[in-house]
């Protein structure tokens, strides 16, 4: 049940403009679903913790053509193999896909063909929800990343989505990823941006029997963007999917990764949410073990600052006959300011008896007794506490595979946590 | 009106009996006159009147919460009889002696025969029969170190100040739906008031009993226990079998004072419907304790294994500086019972601490869901929770589902949650059969390993029931 917003004509601007001629049905079904929706209320359970009223009282125009530097943005890891988007259009001239093996087919959406069935299928069983058909509706471009059987690619994939703002914006990043059985790849993710504006990434990724892909999200969108993405992943017998969101920008972001797992897949869906001053971060998840003998693995970090407010809801299901699942998930929740919030929700519905899942939860500030261990090494208290908050968040990032990003993201994290006196701690 | 004696006996569920005690009934349905009524009926106060009309008014505005992972379907709120008394001319549990010697021995078997409370030494008993409280005992020994713990009827006649100060001060006649119902026609319950200073010498116990056909339960119970006072609750609920739904709304509050300490513990086990899901008491409790006092204590114990439908969150509101918090419960479904229970600590105060250990056993084709909320308000400096929420499943049709809420807003607070889920292994059965121990022996063992952190928060008596119930209730469902 939605509730109508005060004033909120956010959805009808968003539709009023000309849809776009491609994937004329896609848009059509899912601009009928958006027929009489309203902006969800707090009222609505899915977003007791979140309130979109801010959206609310901005207008977002339609995203204009821009150019930017991207030379700050390139990792020498993923030289000829990044697609740029630049306020949710194709920037051809700053993409260079010149180092991706020949076989994997790796392009633009607009140069896709609309015989692509499966753009707008991954995860049908579920509902979609309104910031995805949003997308469905009005999306400009994006990525498809089709990689064939058994093809392992050696070098990372980039995809990087710029959005500039002077005015609010809207723009609506589509990424579909397909692996073929048996295929490998590593994918980064990144958003970028400056000035206000609405982004809403749709991720649609199909992981074929046995394939495994290895995906990194990074969401530095400007400090006054709003950031609503949606994830939906299909994981086959035996594949692979790990995913690991590293949120860091935005006023407002919300993640909602939604994973199948088919028999004996594994999934793994890290988190990490780095806020300050008044930024809300959500990240609502579902993990549904569809098939006998699956596993997943969950960690959801939050390092929360100023009256910054970060909200998890993890939910995992079980399915009747998903016997020998096993799921673990664990929230944990730092809180570094007065006035900084924290809520959590890890879920556990299972139907099944011959499983092993398990959750955690947990909020608190730095152990007393691990900080008066550094001050009596010498280490001053404020070093200690820094210390101690980029090692909370480091292990997150240790396990990144691109050395280049493992190495930023490190850098970003002790510029924020404070921790660059410390020296080197990559 | 009198109903018709009706002895029915079931394999599963043993306390299916019904006593024939004629009954001073009003015709089903709910207005302001039935209200009225009740009010009439029970002599009760202007003020009292004007409590339940308010309720009744506010009811009408609310919709039956949907939030819960159960499904059943609504009552009918005009086909519920909201007021039943036994006749008093008849002798109490006239008819326990009809009742079928197998019966007798199962209750003797549980360690709570009901004909005979005086076996349970010690414990004095406030009989709730229908709506109506019939017998009270020990009275004296406790009126002398000035406790007083009575019928809500009576408290009302005789102390209607101290009822009037805290009735509706923890849960407000407009809390939620059922709280709301209730408290516009709650017919009777228990009164406890512990003064200043003073420990209750006994365990105080409710023995509450569903038996009108069409008769809602909506009893009321109201614990006060002042400074530095400390008292023991025990409530146990049976309720005999009929093929229709009945409905138990209760309320109770707790009120604890500085340093005061109340303990309630509840076996509950009404008759949670057949094999089919026919039948069974929809339970929709709302049970509240405000640690209102610094350093104040309520614990809550609840071993969840009847109805066919239960909807109950026994919660503390840790007010005071210092106080503590507990909720320690054992949930067990079979067949096509659901469960949606759980518990809520508030933490307002500085340094309050709460526990939450939850036990949730699934087994048939039972639904069973912890749904807990643990709240740090920006004041509740040095805020601590722990909770540990298991679940075992038994069978591969039940469901078993958690879902913890955890809101903190001060910095200083140290919340943890911890949930696991598993199963009755094979090797662990064969373990015990190689030991011969029989499979179903061994089965109640571990549920009884898995339980043994809530059962030992029982006081001894109900604890020994408590285990007997479910080694019961599980008969035949692991095979």
């Amino acid at each position: 049940m939605t509730t109508v917003v005060a004033g909120s004509n956010l959805l009808a601007d968003l539709l009023s403009g000309p849809r776009p001629a491609e994937w004329a049905s896609l848009r059509e079904a899912a601009e009928l679903r958006l027929a009489g929706r309203e902006l969800p209320a707090t009222r609505d359970e899915d977003w007791k913790y979140t309130d979109l009223k801010v959206l609310a009282s901005s207008t977002f125009g339609p995203a204009p053509k821009a150019t930017v530097d991207i030379a700050g943005h390139l990792l020498p890891e993923m030289v000829g193999t990044r697609q740029v988007f630049v306020n949710g259009h194709h920037a051809p001239h700053a993409s260079c896909a010149s180092a991706v093996p020949a076989g994997v087919r790796y392009f633009p959406m607009s140069h896709a063909s609309e015989a692509c069935h499966t753009l707008g299928s991954i995860g049908n069983g579920a509902a979609k929800g309104l910031f995805e058909d949003l997308n469905t509706a009005r999306f400009e471009d994006g990525a498809v990343i089709l990689v064939p059987k058994n093809l392992k690619v050696a070098l990372p994939l980039h995809l990087l989505f710029i959005t500039k703002a002077e005015t609010p914006i809207a723009v609506f990043p589509r990424i579909l990823v397909m692996l073929e059985r048996g295929a490998e790849l590593e994918l980064v993710e990144e958003h970028h941006g400056e000035g206000p504006y609405l982004s809403c990434p749709v991720v649609e990724v199909h992981v074929a029997e046995g394939a495994i892909l290895r995906h990194e999200r990074v969401q530095r969108e400007s400090p006054e963007a709003y950031h609503l993405g949606t994830l939906k992943a299909e994981v086959g017998r035996g594949g692979q999917y790990h995913s690991r969101t590293l949120s860091f920008g935005a006023r407002l972001s919300r993640q909602q990764p939604w994973v199948r797992l088919a028999e004996g897949a594994e999934a793994s869906l890290d988190g990490l949410a780095l806020l300050e001053g008044a930024q809300v971060a959500d990240t609502h998840s579902f993990l549904h073990h569809a098939e006998p003998g699956a596993s997943s693995h969950q960690l959801h970090k939050c390092i929360v600052d100023g009256k910054a407010r970060a909200i998890f809801n993890g939910r995992i299901l079980v399915a009747q006959g998903a016997q020998g699942t096993d799921a673990q998930q664990q929230s944990r929740n730092l809180l570094l300011s007065e006035a900084a919030r924290v809520d959590t929700k890890p879920q556990l519905e299972i139907y099944a008896d011959d499983v092993k899942c398990s959750h955690g939860a947990a909020v608190g500030q730095l152990d007393p007794e691990e900080l008066f261990y550094l001050q009596s090494r010498g280490m001053n208290a404020d070093d200690a506490r820094n210390l101690l908050t980029y090692g909370f968040a480091a292990d997150v990032l240790t396990h990144i595979p691109v050395a280049s990003l493992r190495r930023a993201l490190r850098q970003l994290v002790m510029a924020r946590t404070q921790a660059t006196s410390l020296g080197d701690l990559g | 009106m009198s109903s018709t004696l009706n002895v029915v006996t079931s394999q599963e569920y043993k306390y299916g009996f019904v006593t024939d005690i004629e009954a001073d009934s009003v015709a089903p349905g709910l207005n302001e006159d039935v209200i009225r009524f009740i009010s009439a009926k029970k002599g009760e106060p202007d003020w009292l009147l004007a409590f339940r009309l308010k309720a009744y008014r506010h009811w009408l505005t609310m919709t039956e919460p949907e939030w819960a992972k159960v499904e059943y379907p609504k009552p009918d709120f005009q086909k519920i009889v909201y007021y039943s008394a036994p006749k008093p001319k008849k002798p109490q549990y006239a008819s326990m002696d009809e009742v079928d010697p197998e019966l007798r021995r199962t209750f003797e078997k549980l360690g709570v025969p009901i004909h005979e409370q005086e076996a349970l030494a010690g414990v004095a008993v406030d009989v709730v029969f229908d709506s109506v409280s019939v017998t009270t005992t020990y009275r004296e020994k406790l009126a002398a170190v000035g406790i007083i713990f009575c019928s809500f009827s009576e408290a009302v006649k005789s102390h209607p100040d101290l009822v009037k100060q805290y009735l509706g001060s923890v849960v407000p006649s407009s809390d939620n739906f059922y709280a709301a119902l209730n408290s516009a026609v709650f017919t009777d319950g228990s009164f406890v008031f512990i003064p200043k200073g003073v420990a209750c010498p006994m365990d105080l116990s409710t023995y509450f009993r569903i038996n009108n056909k069409e008769s809602g339960q909506f009893e009321r119970t109201l614990i006060v226990a002042e400074e530095g006072a400390s008292v023991s609750y025990l409530e146990g609920c049976t309720a005999p079998q009929f093929d229709t739904n009945q409905l138990h709304a209760a309320v109770v509050e707790l009120v604890a004072l500085d340093r005061a300490s109340i303990k309630y513990s509840t076996v509950q086990n009404w008759y949670a419907g057949d094999k089919n899901g026919v039948g069974g008491i929809f339970n929709f409790v709302t049970k509240r304790g405000l640690c209102k006092g610094k350093a104040s204590h309520i614990s809550w114990t609840q071993v969840e294994t009847g109805s066919a439908i239960t909807w109950k969150y026994p919660s503390c509101v840790l007010l005071g500086d210092d106080s503590i918090g507990e909720f320690y419960s054992v949930a067990l479904t079979n067949h096509k019972q659901q469960a949606d229970t759980g518990t809520k600590m508030v933490h307002i105060g500085r340094n309050t601490k709460s526990t939450i250990i939850s036990k949730g056993i699934s087994a048939g084709d039972s639904s069973n869901s912890y749904r807990g909320l643990v709240k740090v308000q920006p004041k509740a400096e040095g805020a601590r929770n722990f909770s540990q929420c298991d679940s075992m499943l038994i069978g591969q049709s039940c469901s078993a589902s958690t879902f913890p809420y955890i809101e903190v807003q001060n910095r200083s607070a140290r919340v943890e949650h911890e949930a696991t889920t598993s199963k009755i292994g094979e090797e662990q059965l064969l373990y015990f059969q190689q030991r011969g121990i029989p499979a179903e022996e061994a089965i109640s063992m571990i549920i009884n390993g898995f339980c043994k952190d809530v059962f030992r928060e029982l006081p001894m008596e109900f604890a020994v029931e408590a285990t007997k119930l479910l080694s019961l209730k599980l008969e035949g469902s692991v095979g």
